[in-house]
Formats: structure tokens, C-alpha cells, sequence
């Protein structure tokens, strides 16, 4: 047992939050403000794939790291500080990694090495309208047409499919699951933006008779399943860690402004009542932390870790919620002002909370676990 | 990063929870639950000793101490396997006062007092509190005066705990009234209770667990009977505080409750004829239980790791405290709901259902830890102080 992290794992940790620290600024992400351009900053995201950062996961022979899952996550933790403008989810971890479990060698060298630089995006489409179990894709259907499948369908809220060079996406294919690297360029494929809460860049892609040729289908049948369970506990993981990094934030942001801030001659953090409202942040921080570690370090060791994941996400929801608004209201106006940075953090913490099931979903998940006797502590 | 236990780890575990099993037997658990979970009956103390025997108690302590010489982890599994069996343990002598004398105390306490606690036969109650000194601790007026060679103590304390079968107080009395600041005034003792000038009389509580008021009337103790220097018993105390906060919130108890009430609501039928467990509002009771319990888990097992590593942080046993104490309540609370009106049945009375009486006790009991060991409110200045670098808040 060992809750400290490896040499390894603070060099990346370090590294990112070096990168990160020093060129995510207020001023940078007022940018993006109201939707006045996609909230990407490529300039930042070469520097990561530059540092190698991108790759940190990736195989060495893709020009990768070669490092686990558990250094992504510590990539994500210190975007989520920073909530910097960037893909990090969506590009390392919704499409590289399982590209890189389940992919042909082909794709993956198509692809992987080209992705670790940067000079492509990549994106994974996991919800659809009124479906938001990426498990099992409905609104999306794959027929097949000789070698090709033909798509027809919608996805819903898929991260920078605009800016994207593939997205991994899945299909119903005549009563089995498809894994497809979808072109959105490709004919028949048409992107809608949506003005999400946080500002992401998120699209609907709409999939119209799309030809999706054999060299590009990633996984069908049982590796298809496999696959999207991967990719979904991954992906919900490192919204957990994204969530971690922005709550430990907007609190030590908190900490910091009531330490400053004075009413009645005194910083208003001696005020038992405020003092307490942030240990509770503190608590609360804590615990993400620890469930959230817990379930990086079951995935990044291959083991089967369902109930660990559900657990980690009611915490980021239930957490993420109740910090933002703490972190708001011990701001006062300050927190609810566009020219101070803490606005932009709670947006995130309402977006990592929902994201892939909020905590009433999980809960009820877990709850049915523990009913069929899968639950019961060690 | 890896929070699982190791393969040792796992096997001691599997071998102290069948060691525990059998230990329990009926007649052991029964003089257990007439003790309000709290021990010092005969059986009680047998069994404590034959833990000694075998090398139990002192299993995380070193070898020159008279432990295995594992570390604090073993230690922790050790107390957690004991507290799930239902053996009220008295972690306050062995997890917080014990490490205190080993480090601390002079050469007869290290010498004649650790290695009894070890061997499960010296008992230990802890003497803060006063009728005026609750959490402002340091205003405490039980006094200690030099006389020649030895000490001569005064005074009364309040919730002193299992003092009625221990063979000591470890007591914190004030050597300098004069001090500057009156946490820099204070001295720790351990005085015997066998002195006739000690005297307790039981205060009893919602829980039915009984604790004490205690009285000192001209006690005469040796200078061996002082533990640290003279005015430094502050840092003791502080230090012992930290060490019980871990011990109070042992998730392993409540891993178990769990883990019962899951059984019962899997093999009980409701009126409707489907399982209890079938219910979507109490399958959704269970998660928040379950999801809450893993974190209790990882709280305490980081602190037990965090003490291997030589490195418990202040604010990080605060905040398992708090947590812990507070998610108890919630717990009962949750799975009493599931259990219904039976969680409201003493277990005395007939047809009582075990996990549903233990609930009905539990719920009456939980709110001790809340204030007990610190109040949580100072818990919550130390977290936002030491935790957060916040100013400290103003008394």
C-alpha cells in the first residue's frame, strides 16, 4: 500500500503543472469568453505534445512515453487546475487509449504517432440524444454495405468533432456493437455546435449514409463492447481527475481570497462560520482525491474496477457541486463577478458533474450492484 | 500509487478475522454487549491478555519494544479486524497512549508500563477534561505541586472513560499557574487508580455506555509517575489527540453493519412480497452508505500509511475525524431507514433481530464522537488553519 506517488509520476505531475501553471491565464481564457472562438489553444497544446506530454501513455514505438494511465490522469488533474483550453480528455484519453488497446496495427500507426506530435486531433462521440449510457449506442446505426458499413444517426455533445481529425464513435450494427474512426469530414456528415454551459467546443454530428470503409472499423461484437467499457470507465475516471484538479482549486482559491478579504477590521477567514464552510470543501476534497486515486490506479493496473468508478463519480459530482457553490457564495460577489477567475472553474465543476451520469445515476448503478451481491465490503 | 494491500497484508488479515472468530465466543460477545461495548469484564480481560500472548496487541510496534515489528499498517489491520469482530478494544491505552510512553516516557514506563500494555494486562484512561475545561482544554485546574522528590495532585475530571477498570489516568494537571500562556503550563502523569485518594463515580450515558467522574485528593506520586518535562505536556496531548482521532473513526465496524444490513435486506421479504433489497429507494440508501464507507476506508488507510511514512498531517486526521464521526450518524440513519421500525427494538426486548437492535444502540450511541476526542468544530479550525493556511479564527 502506498498512497505516495512514484519518481515518475511528479516528474509528470511537475512538468505538466510547470507548462500548465505558467500559460493558462485569466486573461488567455477570457478569450473564450462567450463562445468568441472554439476553446482550444493550439499554440498550449503544441508545447504539451512538444514535452511529450500527449504521449505520456502511449507506446514507445508510437513515439509515445510509455507510461500508464495513472500519468495521463495526473495530465488531466492539472488541466483541470487550470481548466485550461484544451482536449486533453477527449484526444489521450476517450480515443488514444483505446486506440491503442483495440486498434489494428495499421490504425494505430496510422494514427498514434501522428496524434502523440499533435498534428492530429482525435476526439470519442459517447452520448447521444437521450442516451447517455456509452455503453450502448442506439441512436446511432450501422448497416452493412459489402466490405464498408453505412452510418446513419446522431451523437450528441461530441467534443471538438469540428476540430477533430477522427472520432472514435460506435454504432448498432444490426444488433451488435461497432466501432468506427469516423472522418467529420467524410460525405454524409454534417456538425452542429452547441453552446455548452462551459464553453468546450461540443458538437451534435449528424451521420447521414456515411461510408465508413473496413480499414477504419476499430472493433466489432464482444471487442466492441470491451472497448467501450474501457473507454467509458477511462473517460469517466478523468473527468473525476479534471473535477479533483478544478475543485482543489476554486477551494485553495476560496482559502485564499477570505484570507485577504476584510469586513469588520478582520480577514473574514477568521469567521468560525466561513473557516468551517471551507474545511468542509477541504473534507470533501479529500475524499475525491482518495476515491478518485483508488480508481486511476485499478484501471492503470488492468483491474476490473466498476464499482470503484461509480463511487469516484458520485463523489466528483456531489463534491464539484457542493464546492462550486461554497467557493461562490464564500466569494461573494467577487465569485459570481466576470473579471475574477473563480466564474469559470464553477461552470467546469457543473460540467464534470453531469458529464457521463451525475451522482443519482451512479447511485442508483451502485445500488443495484449491491443488490445483486457484487457490493459488499472487503 | 497503490491503495490496495498487499499479499502479506491480505493473508494477516484472512489470519487475524479467522483468529477473531474464534476468539468471539458466545459467551465472550455476550459479556461484550452487557458492557455496552465498552469491556472490562472477566472474559473481557482474558481475552485481551491471550491477544497479548500471542503477540497480537504490539503486532505494528517494534521488536525492542516487545512488538512484530511490522508496521503501523499491520497495526491498523489489526485494529480493524478486532473492532469488526466486536471486541470493544481499548485502543486508547495501546493506539494513543502506548506509542505516547514509548516515545516519551522515561525508562520505568518504557520498561514496566509498555510492555504490559502489549501483553494486553495495564489499562489506561485518559484524565483531560474538567467540569470547566471541555474544549478549551487548556484552562484545565487540576493541579499538580512539587513536594520534595515526588508530585501531589488535586483536582476532578470529567468523562474519564473506562477509568473504572484501568490501572491508570494518564493525566494532564497544571505544574505552572503562573505560565504565560495556560497550554504552556500543563505537565502529564500517570497516576494509579489503586491510590486512595482516587475515587470515581459512574456517569451514565443516552448511549448506556457508562463513563466516570474522577477525583484526586492529595495524591502523592514520584517524579517516575511524570511523563516529557515538566510544562511541555501540551504537545502530548495534542500529539495522543491525533493518534485517538484514527482509532475513533476504525471503518472496519461499520464495513461490517453494512455488509449485515445488505444480507438482511437480500433474505427479508417485504409486504409486498418482493425482496427488501428489490427496492429501488433502498437499493439507493445502500449506495450512499457504500460510496461513503470507501472513502472512510481511504481516509484511514492513507493515515495509517501516512504514519509508516513518518508523515501524519494535522489537518489530514482532523478531516478523517470529522468525516468519520459525522458519516457514522448518516450511516445509522440510512441503513436504519432500510431496516424500518425493528431498528427501533432494544435488544433485550423479545424477538429482537440482531443488526436491527445493534442499529437501535448504535443511533443513540454515535453522537459521542462528534464532540468526544476534540469537537469537531476545532477539528474544523485545525483543517482550515493547517489545511488550507487560512488565519486562524479568533476565540
Amino acid at each position: 500500500m502506498d498512497f505516495g506517488l512514484s519518481e515518475q509520476q511528479r516528474d509528470v505531475r511537475e512538468l505538466a503543472a510547470s507548462i500548465l501553471g505558467e500559460q493558462v491565464t485569466a486573461e488567455k481564457l477570457a478569450r473564450y469568453d462567450h463562445y468568441q472562438q472554439p476553446r482550444f489553444d493550439r499554440e498550449l497544446w503544441a508545447q504539451l505534445a512538444e514535452a511529450g506530454l500527449l504521449g505520456v501513455a502511449v507506446d514507445e514505438q508510437y513515439g509515445g512515453m510509455g507510461f500508464g494511465f495513472f500519468e495521463a490522469a495526473l495530465l488531466v488533474e492539472e488541466a483541470g487546475r487550470t481548466i485550461a483550453p484544451l482536449p486533453v480528455i477527449s484526444h489521450m484519453v476517450s480515443a488514444m487509449l483505446p486506440l491503442s488497446k483495440f486498434g489494428s496495427p495499421g490504425l494505430k500507426q496510422a494514427w498514434l504517432p501522428q496524434a502523440v506530435r499533435g498534428e492530429v486531433l482525435l476526439s470519442a462521440a459517447l452520448t447521444e440524444p437521450g442516451n447517455e449510457n456509452p455503453l450502448s449506442p442506439t441512436r446511432c446505426k450501422a448497416s452493412i454495405d459489402g466490405e464498408n458499413l453505412l452510418l446513419n444517426g446522431e451523437k450528441h455533445g461530441v467534443p471538438f468533432a469540428q476540430q477533430s481529425d477522427r472520432i472514435l464513435l460506435a454504432a448498432d450494427c444490426e444488433g451488435e456493437n461497432v466501432v468506427v474512426l469516423l472522418d467529420p469530414r467524410a460525405s454524409g456528415v454534417s456538425l452542429h455546435a452547441i453552446q455548452v454551459t462551459h464553453y468546450e467546443p461540443q458538437y451534435r454530428v449528424v451521420l447521414d449514409a456515411v461510408l465508413i470503409p473496413p480499414t477504419d472499423i476499430v472493433a466489432r461484437g464482444a471487442d466492441a463492447i470491451e472497448l467501450l467499457r474501457y473507454s467509458s470507465e477511462l473517460t469517466t475516471v478523468a473527468t473525476c481527475a479534471h473535477q479533483l484538479g478544478a475543485a482543489d482549486k476554486a477551494m485553495r482559491m476560496t482559502a485564499s481570497y477570505t484570507a485577504e478579504r476584510k469586513q469588520f477590521g478582520v480577514p473574514i477567514a477568521t469567521f468560525q462560520a466561513v473557516g468551517h464552510r471551507a474545511a468542509n470543501c477541504f473534507i470533501d476534497v479529500e475524499c475525491l482525491r482518495l476515491n478518485c486515486y483508488q480508481a486511476i490506479s485499478l484501471l492503470d493496473a488492468g483491474k476490473g474496477a466498476s464499482l470503484e468508478v461509480a463511487i469516484a463519480k458520485i463523489w466528483a459530482g456531489d463534491v464539484g457541486h457542493r464546492v462550486s457553490y461554497a467557493a461562490q457564495h464564500l466569494h461573494g460577489g467577487a465569485g459570481i463577478d466576470r473579471d475574477y477567475p473563480l466564474w469559470r472553474y464553477c461552470t467546469w465543476l457543473r460540467h464534470n458533474e453531469l458529464f457521463l451520469g451525475g451522482s443519482a445515476r451512479h447511485l442508483a448503478a451502485l445500488g443495484e450492484k449491491i443488490a445483486a451481491g457484487e457490493g459488499f465490503c472487503a | 500509487m497503490k491503495l490496495e494491500f498487499n499479499p502479506r497484508q491480505d493473508a494477516l488479515r484472512r489470519e487475524l478475522r479467522e483468529y477473531f472468530a474464534a476468539l468471539m465466543t458466545p459467551e465472550l460477545a455476550a459479556e461484550c454487549d452487557e458492557s455496552m461495548g465498552e469491556g472490562g469484564g472477566p472474559l473481557w480481560r482474558e481475552a485481551l491478555r491471550k491477544m497479548g500472548r500471542d503477540g497480537w496487541i504490539g503486532v505494528g510496534w517494534a521488536k525492542e519494544l516487545g512488538g512484530r515489528g511490522m508496521s503501523p499498517i499491520e497495526q491498523f489491520i489489526f485494529v480493524e479486524e478486532i473492532m469488526r469482530a466486536g471486541y470493544p478494544f481499548p485502543f486508547l491505552t495501546t493506539e494513543s497512549v502506548g506509542p505516547q510512553l514509548a516515545e516519551h516516557g522515561n525508562p520505568w514506563q518504557k520498561q514496566e508500563i509498555v510492555p504490559k500494555i502489549l501483553t494486553g494486562e495495564c489499562l489506561i484512561a485518559i484524565g483531560y477534561s474538567e467540569p470547566g475545561a471541555g474544549t478549551d482544554l487548556a484552562s484545565l485546574k487540576t493541579t499538580a505541586v512539587r513536594d520534595g522528590d515526588d508530585w501531589v495532585i488535586n483536582g476532578q475530571k470529567m468523562w474519564t472513560s473506562l477509568a473504572h477498570f484501568s490501572d491508570y489516568v494518564w493525566l494532564a494537571c497544571r505544574t505552572d499557574p503562573e505560565a504565560a500562556k495556560p497550554h504552556k503550563g500543563i505537565s502529564m502523569f500517570l497516576v494509579p487508580t489503586s491510590d486512595p485518594g482516587w475515587s470515581c463515580t459512574p456517569v451514565v450515558t443516552l448511549g448506556g455506555v457508562r463513563t466516570n467522574a474522577t477525583f484526586y485528593d492529595n495524591i502523592r506520586v514520584p517524579d517516575t509517575a511524570r511523563v516529557g518535562e515538566v510544562n511541555a505536556g501540551w504537545k502530548l496531548i495534542t500529539s495522543q489527540l491525533n493518534r485517538e482521532r484514527l482509532s475513533l473513526v476504525n471503518f472496519g465496524p461499520t464495513a461490517e453493519l453494512f455488509n449485515q444490513t445488505v444480507r438482511w435486506a437480500q433474505n427479508t421479504l417485504s409486504a409486498e412480497g418482493a425482496r427488501v433489497i428489490d427496492q429501488p429507494w433502498v437499493q439507493i440508501n445502500l449506495a450512499k452508505v457504500r460510496a461513503g464507507v470507501e472513502a472512510l476506508k481511504l481516509l484511514c488507510y492513507k493515515q495509517a500509511w501516512a504514519m509508516t511514512e513518518g508523515q501524519l498531517q494535522m489537518a489530514d486526521a482532523s478531516a478523517a475525524k470529522v468525516y468519520g464521526s459525522e458519516f457514522f450518524i448518516e450511516v445509522y440513519r440510512l441503513l436504519g431507514e432500510v431496516i424500518g421500525q425493528a431498528s427501533l427494538v432494544h435488544r433485550h426486548s423479545e424477538g429482537a433481530e440482531p443488526t436491527a437492535s445493534r442499529l437501535e444502540r448504535l443511533y443513540r450511541t454515535a453522537s459521542i464522537i462528534t464532540f468526544g476526542g476534540g469537537t469537531n468544530e476545532i477539528q474544523r479550525d485545525i483543517i482550515s488553519a493547517a489545511g488550507l493556511w487560512m488565519p486562524r479564527a479568533s476565540r
